[in-house]
């Protein structure tokens, strides 16, 4: 966005940083809730579920900088904790959605005739379900948990990222060297491998970075709604939602993680937007 | 012409089949039945088979699917097991009104934030009014809906008392009060769309400030704010219709947390309570108009898709 | 017993007067000067005036308004202000009786045939009239309609409706039937409660979405999602009610947003009150908060068929390694009571007020919890699921507390969240290790205990087998005196807690919120909202 490139060359890139400050602040934010992930144990003044019964819903002190919750669980740990189920679930069910979709993509891209309409049909269908019931209906299924929250979400984001995908895949199929190898009669499967694959990964990765933060908010939503993770699993949306009767009186105990994932949500699409415009082909020859 | 629209009919009523079989199929492989909810947990397995046959629910569920799908199609969509509603009822001249009530006002609410502020992005390109545009953007897209809600009920309702906190006012029977009680809902649904138009907005219009006739209008002495509300809005118009009917389309995704937060009867509540105590045909009703929906709005997408993507244009 | 003198109502009265007794004296008088007060005020009015539209907001579910198929009470509270029945619940504050609704009188002529005589001239809101063969028919309809009503059970011992004249029907019943107020008025179906025999011929199966009843309020509309509205019935046969003209029952899925609209006053209550707010709730200075521990229990329950719960020295010690005081304190807010066994407080002469003393029933005591995990089958460390659902409001809240708690005795616990369709399947299928489960709204301990636990109950999830159990309680449910029926139910209580199939956690009160705008509303323990009384300032 304040991209000035008209004419984006290579060693401009380099200095991406210094011409997105914004960009440059939340990466430094992102990598500050990566940090808290990997780290959380150590970080983490108290275990994320240990409750007390001395300590229940106190507001913010010494001891409990972001307060306690009705458990007299500390919310800071459990908010540090939380940026571990918050990156794992994103990024898990991103990759299952990335996945899915790239394989139903490629399909549908390259296949001809009653293939792919069919699979044009189904694609189609996948879309026209509303994705948060689409989870909804998996969660029914699978049960709860953190792993049916990532298989339920990464499943519901299979249709976005299949279209995209088949979308790209057909702008290269076009394209003169498809074309010629196709020609040359060389396999199929290495023209996939060696011109399609490679054109259409690169766009599903950005593609990736930019949706993290959808499937992060639409895995909050899910516990909010009572049909995410277990608690007491330190799940910034679980919390939300646990905190949400004290609203009125102890506004720290839903407020606490929801500032959390509100700045990590920011923080992820600022830089997901940044690396689209950097590095998105079609947004680059657009302007 | 005629060949074309027989083929998208025929499209869309394999999409829909699909859908339906896909749901169908997906409600009955999940754990639990109606008839065991509608139960409490006072009853005994007399009532619990009776029930079971008198919904028949006892039948092979191929049966069941088909039995549904020849009423649905004849215009029967049935009653809810539990509160004996009738279905078409319930969904479209109950639940649809509210959820398209709240997604018109939040739409028109984050059209009337997000054109100014892209327009104005544009024109002042990497200005810091730019910059603060576009993270504003970005915070709208990203915050999470249900935590904002929770946040207006108690600052402006409860604490200001500026706005009701919950419920659902037509407007069309009772103006004021229906924009009244829309404030707060409209509001949480927006920042969603907000984001997105003040992007769309931003990119078509620094493409539009560039062409010939900005440049004409502005050596005819056309002054500066004609120019740009005049002659740059009206060319970045078909591309903002089309993408108030693609978010139109996926009109649920956001309506769900809202109306849960605010307490709204609308098709979002409706389809996660549908799917959570089993109602198979409030689910496959509700599934299938909001599929309808989506296709239809597709459709016209596709049908102005050289409008909204100046690339498509043949160039000169 | 044949002989027509004994009194068979003043025992009946009597019984159900020690059942479910007990409650302050101080508050009885307080009610009675408050209403005496109110009285003076009336004037003698024929017809009401009725001003102001009540909007109460409906936490929980409702399935049905036919008084004769629902399962849920927060239905009951909406039917009973469409309808009424035979008999009334009535609550002075201290005791709660039945006394004749429609009906003018009701006697015993013989211990197994009841007269009831009814008003005369009641209508129902169709404008038919409320007679002898509408209540037949309401009855009947209860017994052996079709389809099955199921609360057919609690007339199965009715013989025959006998029509005396258009106002008298007589109910002749296999044997004496000392239960029947129960029966007519108790649990979540009302047996009792008299429909318009002419709207059923009408509506047939939809009949629960177009109730016509003889109550203070009419029907209006019924909109999924949104609300049930009601409006003044300026007929009904009590002079001078209803005050209000119009009552909504807004259906609000979020409890926190209804508190937020009873802060900034758009609405006048709720049904309900979720535990984890009552405490917010008692700040608003606008606003009265009802509720007082009812006939319920809370408990955790454990499968007995199979490992590792069919152990039964493994389920002993978790009953006595639960510290209760935490529960109440974590779980349920400070606001619950401990319960040692089923039989809850409101049920005098049954509850023993010394129980806490008596070592009778489950309490914490992790020394003896950990001697009988030491005669456990099992010495290893053992792990167990724990089903729970966001089934209610306290939610996940009992399993988060007890788990920890069983980890001291060798338990691991491992919490599993479903959500509540497949949680109910689960445990109806006894496809369950654990899992915490609530019995409410009971107002004999024939109904807190007996269809529970009995061998071969449908209700029996835990799968715990005593024919002795069985045989105790079925000798108690025709024993009229109270204290060997209190004795046989002490019996077989102490041998279900010491078989433990479920470890018992606390008797609940249940709550009910009005704004201080609203005045004159009745409180009767038996989660009722009954709104007849009821005027807005």
């Amino acid at each position: 966005m304040t991209a000035t490139d008209t004419a984006p060359t290579a060693p401009r890139r380099a200095g991406m940083m210094r011409r997105r400050p914004f960009f440059t602040l939340a990466s430094l934010v992102a990598l500050g809730f990566v940090a808290c992930a990997i780290f959380a144990p150590q970080i983490a003044p108290y275990p994320p579920t240990l409750q007390s019964i001395d300590a229940m819903m106190q507001p913010p002190s010494a001891a409990h900088p972001m307060g306690t919750d009705s458990y007299g669980m500390d919310i800071l740990s459990r908010v540090i904790h939380g940026a571990r189920y918050a990156l794992l679930i994103g990024l898990s069910s991103v990759l299952i959605g990335a996945a899915g979709g790239l394989v139903l993509g490629l399909v549908a891209g390259l296949s001809a005739g009653w293939v792919e309409w069919v699979m044009l049909r189904l694609i189609d269908s996948i879309l026209a379900l509303p994705s948060l019931i689409l989870a909804v209906a998996f969660i029914a299924i699978l049960g709860q948990g953190v792993d049916k929250v990532i298989l339920a979400v990464g499943l519901s984001l299979i249709g976005p990222f299949a279209r995209t995908v088949r979308a790209d895949v057909l702008q290269v199929k076009v394209q003169l060297f498809v074309e010629a190898a196709g020609l040359m009669a060389i396999p199929r499967l290495a023209v996939i491998r060696r011109h399609i694959l490679p054109n259409v990964i690169f766009p599903l990765c950005v593609q990736i970075t930019i949706r993290i933060s959808e499937a992060i908010l639409v895995s909050s939503s899910l516990s909010f709604l009572g049909i995410g993770v277990t608690p007491p699993t330190p799940d910034w949306g679980l919390m939300i939602s646990e905190g949400r009767g004290f609203v009125s009186f102890a506004a720290w105990m839903s407020g606490m993680p929801g500032i959390a994932l509100a700045t990590l949500l920011i923080a992820l699409a600022i830089v997901g937007d940044g690396i689209r415009e950097e590095f998105d082909p079609k947004l680059r020859t657009g302007r | 012409m005629l060949a074309q629209l027989t083929a998208k009919v025929l499209q869309t009523a394999v999409v829909l089949l699909i859908v339906s079989v896909a749901s169908f199929s997906l409600l009955k492989l999940a754990p639990g039945d109606p008839v065991t909810l509608m139960l409490g947990s006072e009853y005994s397995q007399d009532t619990y088979d009776d029930l079971t046959r008198q919904l028949g629910l006892d039948r092979p569920v191929p049966e069941q699917y088909v039995t549904w799908l020849g009423d649905f199609v004849s215009g029967d969509w049935g009653q809810t097991y539990a509160s004996r509603t009738d279905i078409f009822t319930f969904i479209v001249t109950e639940a649809l009104p509210v959820t398209l009530t709240l997604t018109f006002f939040a739409i028109l609410l984050a059209l009337g934030v997000g054109v100014p502020l892209g327009v104005l992005s544009a024109v002042k390109k990497d200005s810091a009014w730019d910059v603060a545009a576009a993270v504003f953007a970005l915070t709208g897209t990203a915050f999470p809906s249900f935590f904002l809600g929770i946040l207006l009920i108690w600052f402006l309702a409860v604490k200001l008392g500026a706005f009701p906190v919950m419920g659902f006012v037509a407007p069309w029977q009772d103006p004021w009060g229906g924009l009244y009680h829309m404030v707060l809902p409209s509001l949480t649904l927006s920042t969603y769309f907000i984001g997105m138009i003040v992007r769309m907005t931003r990119a078509t219009m620094v493409e539009v400030l560039e062409q010939p006739y900005i440049a004409a209008a502005r050596a005819r002495g056309e002054p500066e704010w004609r120019v740009i509300w005049v002659h740059g809005v009206r060319n970045i118009l078909m591309p903002l219709v089309t993408i108030v009917g693609l978010q139109l389309g996926g009109i649920l995704q956001g309506a769900v947390l809202t109306e849960t937060v605010f307490s709204l009867p609308g098709l979002g509540q409706m389809l996660t309570g549908a799917v959570l105590g089993r109602e198979y045909g409030l689910v496959q009703a509700g599934v299938m108009l909001t599929a309808t929906l989506f296709i239809l709005v597709n459709l016209l997408v596709d049908l102005s898709y050289p409008l909204l993507d100046p690339r498509l244009r043949p160039r000169s | 017993m044949a002989n027509g003198m004994i009194d068979h109502k003043a025992i009946l009265a009597s019984r159900l007067a020690a059942q479910l007794g007990r409650r302050s004296l101080l508050k009885g008088f307080g009610a009675a000067g408050l209403l005496a007060a109110g009285g003076g005020l009336l004037p003698g009015e024929a017809k009401a005036q009725q001003a102001g539209h009540l909007k109460i907001a409906a936490l929980k579910h409702i399935d049905t308004l036919d008084p004769h198929f629902t399962f849920f009470l927060s239905a009951v509270q909406v039917i009973n202000n469409i309808h009424n029945g035979l008999l009334k619940i009535v609550y002075n504050g201290e005791t709660v009786t039945f006394e004749p609704d429609l009906a003018e009188t009701w006697d015993l002529e013989d211990e197994v045939t009841h007269v009831f005589k009814l008003r005369p001239n009641v209508k129902f809101h169709d404008g038919t009239p409320c007679d002898a063969e509408a209540v037949k028919f309401s009855l009947m309809r209860v017994k052996t309609g079709t389809p099955a009503s199921p609360h057919a059970w609690k007339l199965a011992l009715l013989n025959e409706v006998e029509i005396v004249d258009p106002l008298t029907v007589k109910l002749h019943f296999e044997k004496p039937y000392a239960f029947l107020p129960v029966a007519l008025n108790g649990s979540t179906g009302r047996a009792g409660t008299i429909v318009s025999p002419a709207a059923v011929e009408k509506y047939g199966a939809d009949y629960g979405r177009n109730p016509v009843g003889t109550g203070p309020f009419k029907f209006v509309s019924w909109k999924e999602n949104d609300a049930i509205e009601l409006e003044a019935n300026p007929d009904y046969f009590e002079p001078g009610l209803p005050k209000v003209e119009k009552v909504s029952f807004m259906f609000v899925d979020e409890a926190s947003t209804a508190v937020a609209a009873l802060v900034s006053g758009q609405i006048h209550g709720m049904n309900d009150c979720p535990m984890q707010l009552v405490q917010q709730v008692k700040n608003i200075p606008s606003v009265t908060l009802y509720g007082e521990i009812e006939g319920n229990y809370t408990y955790v329950g454990m499968n007995t068929r199979k490992a590792p719960f069919d152990d039964v020295n493994l389920r002993r010690a978790v009953a006595f390694a639960i510290n209760r005081d935490t529960v109440i304190k974590q779980a349920y807010f400070g606001l619950a009571q401990e319960a040692y066994t089923p039989i809850s407080p409101p049920m005098s002469g049954y509850f023993d007020p010394d129980i806490a003393t008596s070592g009778r029933g489950h309490f914490f005591d992790l020394e003896k919890a950990k001697e009988f995990r030491a005669k456990a089958a099992n010495q290893d460390p053992i792990e167990v699921t724990y089903l729970m659902t966001e089934r209610n409001a306290i939610g996940t809240r009992v399993a988060q507390t007890v788990a920890p708690m069983l980890a001291e005795i060798g338990i691991t616990v491992k919490l599993e969240l479903i959500e509540p369709a497949a949680w109910v399947q689960r445990m109806k299928e006894g496809n369950f290790e654990m899992l915490d489960f609530d019995w409410v709204a009971d107002l004999d301990p024939e109904e807190t205990l007996y269809p529970e636990f009995r061998s071969d109950g449908s209700w029996n999830y835990w799968g715990w087998v005593s024919t002795k159990f069985d045989e105790l309680c079925a000798q108690a449910s025709v024993e009229l005196d109270v204290e060997k029926r209190a004795a046989m139910y002490h019996e077989a209580e102490d041998l279900l807690m010491d078989e433990a199939p479920i470890a018992m956690m606390c008797h609940l009160p249940i709550y009910k919120v009005l704004s201080k705008k609203v005045e004159g509303f009745e409180y009767v323990p038996c989660d009722l909202m009954n709104l007849h009384t009821v005027s807005l300032a």
